[in-house]
Formats: C-alpha cells, structure tokens, sequence
C-alpha cells in the first residue's frame, strides 16, 4: 500500500476544526478591516488593508469546505469561552496609540499560533482522504507565513525604543497567556511544533511590508522656502516661551489672535517644537506644529501668506492635544 | 469594538492637514484660483492626484469598516467589502507612487473627509449606495479623465496606472449595485433611503458643476457614461445624474 489509510481526525472532528479556525480568523479579519480607520500609521494600514482580503479568502475556503464534512455551510465556532476572551482582549485594543498593540495581537500572538496549528493539522490529515483540507491549509500557511513576516518587519518599525519595546512584551506575555488558558484555537492545547521558522520567502504579491516602510518615509524634509521657515521658527518659539508680543507680529495686520490659542497653550508648559507638517493651499501655506513638554503635548496649525513684508499668519488653530505619536 | 465608530475618529499621522472641503475651495477661490484642481498644469494633476490618494485611503477605511460593521449581513457581502478593502489598499499604494511620479508627497495638500463621512452612514444599504455607487462612480468620472489628460500630455506612467484603477472602480461600483438590490430585497422603504442618500452625494459631488456631460474637451469632468453603463448603472440613474450637475453647486 502505497499511501496510509489511517487518520487521525474523523470527518466530523475534521468540521469542527475548520469551524474553530473559522471562528479566530473571522473575527481577525473584522478586527483587521475597523482597526485600519482607527490606525495613524500609513504602514500599519497598508498592512492591514493587504490582508483582510487574505482572511476572508481563508474563512470562505473553510466555510466552503464545510458542507463536504456533513457540517453547515460557512459557520464560525468558538472552541471554548476562553479563546472568546483572547479574541475579545485582542480587539480590545483600539485606541490610536495602540497601534504596536494591535499588530502583536495579531502578528506576533494569534498568527503565529494558527501557522503552528495548520502546520499541525497538515501533519496529521490523511493525504489519500483529506486532500480538499490540505489544499486549504496549504494555501492558509503561505499565507499565514508571508503575515507574519510583513507583520515582524512593520512591528520592528514602529517598536523602536524601550518603552515600546517593553509594551511589546507586556502584551505579548498577556495575550500568550490568554491563548494558553484558552488550550489554543481548538482548545485542545497548544500545538507543539513551532512556527518560529518563517522563512523570509520573496513577495510577489504586491504586499512587501519594506514598501510599506518606505511609503511611509517617502516625504523626506519639507520643501518650505527659507524665509518661510525663519518666520515658521520665530512662530514656534513664540509659542514655546509663551511671547505673546513676538507671535503677535507675525500675525496679519488686523488679525487678533483667538483667545483660546493662547489660552488654550498657556494650559501646560513645552520645551521644544517640531514642524510636523507642510501643505500648500493654493499661494498659501499649511504648517502644523507640534509643542512637547513634561505635562504633554499640543500641536498648532497655521496658515501662512506671503504679503510685501513677508511671511505672515492668517489664520491659527490649535489642532490636537496629546496627539498621537507614532507609535 | 464598536460598531460603527463616530467619524471623528479616523485616525491620521500628523503630517496631513485636515480641513473641511468647503473652506478649502472657498480660500482657494478668495485667491483667484479654480475651487478644485482643473488639470491644466503638472502641478494641478499632483494636487488632483494627492486628492484621489486621499479618497482611497478613506475608501480602504470605510471598506474596512463595512467588514467590521456588519457581522451578520450575508457572507458574500463581507467577501465583497474585504475584496475592496485589499483593492483600496493597492490604490493608495498606487496613489503614493504616483505623487513620488509627480515630485510630491502625502500631505501636500489638505485632506477633506467628505467620503470617510459617507462612509460612516449606519446602514450597509446606504453606505453601498452612497460610497460604491455614488462615490465610486464620481471615480470613474474622475479617473476617466484623468487617463484621457495623461495620454494628451504623453505620461504612460500615470495612463497605465490610472486606466487599472479604474477597471476596479468598475467592479466596486458592480458591487454596490448588486448590494443595494440585494440588501433591500422586499424593504422599498431602505431602498428608498439608500438612493435618496446616494442622490445627496451625487449632487454634493459634482464639484461645483465642474462634473458635467460631454467632451473631455469640452468640460472639466465628464460623465464617464459608458463605464457607468458597464457598472450597471440605468440609462433613467445616468440621466437623473446629468440634470442633477445642471443645478447643483457644492461646498
């Protein structure tokens, strides 16, 4: 006999796998698809955007699959209420400074995790009977593969730092532990071959990660005209020392500043500036700055004009407070 | 995670510039400049294509969004949704590659978030309506033209590039067709919410009456008749359109 008849899984308990893995990588999928709203970084979005599609690919494949093992047709099961709860503290995080929380979520915990558990499952489904599901879980572990290594390298990225870096590992250990108590997304315990072995395989799918990076890097130094960026300096050191008098002569004439910028920034003290960014508005231009200090942080718009004696503010409004860092 | 977010939540680095449309072209206008980009210059079609990098990224959001939004609408709705978020997502790539063409960057001009708002409609019928139809057919409109200024000034880069897009934007409008059927099947009264909040779109979309029937030549934009035709629009929704860009003004 050249290929085993013996398996491991019954059609019925074959069902209720695809079920499982259905139910964690649709509500990846949803999570992936609202986070990208939710998300500053241009990175972490396009990285986002490539694979919702991905995993909606994988959810239909198994809820196609379903019917041929006597189960219903694209149905979504959770093991046990405990990996409802990983998949609750996974989507949890939401806020715009979580980005870093959000993608080891995904690409460092539960992804990882469903490359091991295809990788196991593929292992023990018989070839001679089962073909339909290990074409699936082959197509789901390239996939699952090239995921995780775009997801590590946007996670490099974005997670420089110690702060970060720890942030890293605190939800890393939290999730893992979900994960463990929930005995994986079958709940029948963590898989035991590993899927720390991704290969760093070649993208042709349009979906490189370092892309992504250096999409996000593209705009190098602001194109600001020198006398523009004298005045934008004076501006901004104005607003760091609180010089009412200097910033109010960078002003229009006739324009009084709005009682709530200066009130607005006396609030909490900075100690430096950075100009965050450049836009043209027809003959205008757009500056915002960011104002950082102990208690926090402001950033400031204004539009500039070029009158006779030079660069002059027309318009100011403070556009965010604590505003997002990347990540 | 809630479902659907407040608008205002959309999440941006600080280096786009979020201004309200209205007060974009209005200043724009106070300076003896055309309301929107008319494509006359290089510089024009970097603004107009900064523009479109904009809408596609807000259109891989609201994608996004309709996945997560709507669990228990059918299947085949969320395959649709997820398909156009990965469609969206190259489109920004795209986008992004196509402002490198053209010597800028993200965050030249404003972002205006009038498609994100449409996007935020509550109901999957309406925002179907409302995004795949009525913005995604502007797009076709825009795009249409867009290819047709890139042949005349001889720049195969932004043709090429373009003409793909909008075979997408074909089959998003395609989808959306399909959905608003499908998702108000016996509901006359959803439907006819749906297409009424379309209807606003269109009117808020021809941009000042810049969109129009007739020539590349002749108007600015030019109802993309045909490809609306191919996305399955009626000829009774494609005249309705066109009287719509004889009265309607903008922001």
């Amino acid at each position: 006999m050249s290929e085993s008849l013996e398996g491991t899984f019954s059609a019925e308990h074959s069902a209720r796998l695809l079920r499982n893995y259905r139910y964690a990588v649709e509500r990846t999928m949803r999570a992936l698809g609202g986070w990208i709203a939710l998300t500053p970084e241009l990175s972490a979005k396009l990285l986002m955007g490539r694979h919702v599609w991905d995993l909606a690919q994988h959810c239909d494949a198994f809820g196609q699959r379903l019917p041929e093992l006597r189960s219903h047709a694209q149905v979504s099961e959770a093991a046990n209420p405990a990996i409802v709860a990983l998949m609750d503290a996974i989507e949890d995080a939401e806020a715009p400074d979580q980005t870093v929380e959000r993608l080891v979520g995904v690409y460092a915990v539960l992804k990882p995790h469903l490359l091991a558990t295809y990788r196991d499952h593929l292992a023990h489904a018989n070839p001679v009977y089962e073909p339909p599901t290990r074409r699936i879980l082959t197509r789901c572990i390239d996939d699952e593969e090239r995921h995780i290594a775009a997801g590590e390298t946007i996670l490099k990225y974005l997670a420089a730092g110690p702060r970060v870096i720890e942030r890293v590992s605190a939800r890393r250990r939290h999730l893992e532990g979900l994960l463990a108590a929930a005995g994986g997304v079958t709940g029948a315990g963590l898989p035991t071959r590993s899927a720390a072995e991704v290969a760093a395989t070649p993208v042709e799918l349009s979906d490189d990660a370092r892309q992504f990076i250096r999409l996000e890097q593209a705009t190098g130094a602001w194109p600001i005209p020198a006398d523009l960026d004298k005045a934008q300096d004076a501006f901004a050191d104005a607003l760091v020392l609180g010089d009412d008098a200097a910033l109010s002569r960078l002003l229009v004439p006739g324009l009084a500043l709005d009682v709530t910028v200066p009130a607005l920034l006396r609030g909490a003290s900075y100690s430096h500036h950075a100009t965050v960014a450049f836009a043209r508005l027809g003959h205008q231009r757009l500056v915002k700055t960011r104002l950082d200090g102990p208690a926090g942080s402001a950033t400031v718009l204004a539009r500039w004009i070029s009158a006779a004696d030079g660069w002059r503010i027309a318009a100011l409004d403070v556009v965010g407070r604590d505003a997002v860092r990347p990540a | 995670m809630d479902r659907p977010i407040a608008y205002d939540k959309l999440a941006r680095e600080d280096r786009f510039v979020r201004m309200r449309a209205r007060e974009v072209a209005e200043l724009k206008v106070a300076q003896g400049l055309p309301p929107f980009p008319d494509l006359s210059s290089r510089e024009s079609i970097k603004e107009r294509v900064h523009g479109i990098m904009v809408g596609e990224l807000q259109a891989m959001e609201g994608a996004g969004r309709s996945v997560c939004d709507f669990p228990d609408a059918p299947w085949d709705f969320t395959m649709d949704m997820a398909r156009q978020v990965w469609d969206e997502s190259r489109h920004v790539e795209i986008y992004l590659r196509l402002l490198e063409h053209l010597d800028g960057y993200a965050g030249e001009y404003p972002e205006t978030t009038i498609l994100w708002r449409c996007a935020c409609a509550e109901d999957a019928a309406a925002r179907v309506a409302g995004v795949n139809r009525g913005l995604e057919g502007l797009a076709c409109d825009v795009f249409n033209q867009l290819v047709h200024i890139a042949r005349k000034i001889g720049d195969p880069i932004l043709e090429r590039s373009v003409d793909y897009v909008l075979a997408d934007e074909i089959t998003h409008v395609r989808m959306g067709s399909k959905w608003l059927t499908r998702l108000t099947e016996g509901d006359p009264e959803r439907r006819r919410k749906a297409i009424e909040f379309q209807d606003s779109i269109d009117e808020r979309f021809n941009l000042g009456g810049v969109r129009r029937e007739g020539d590349h030549e002749a108007v600015s934009i030019s109802i993309a008749t045909d490809v609306r035709r191919m996305a399955g629009f009626t000829e009774e929704e494609i005249q309705r359109l066109i009287k719509t860009t004889q009265r309607s003004q903008v922001y």
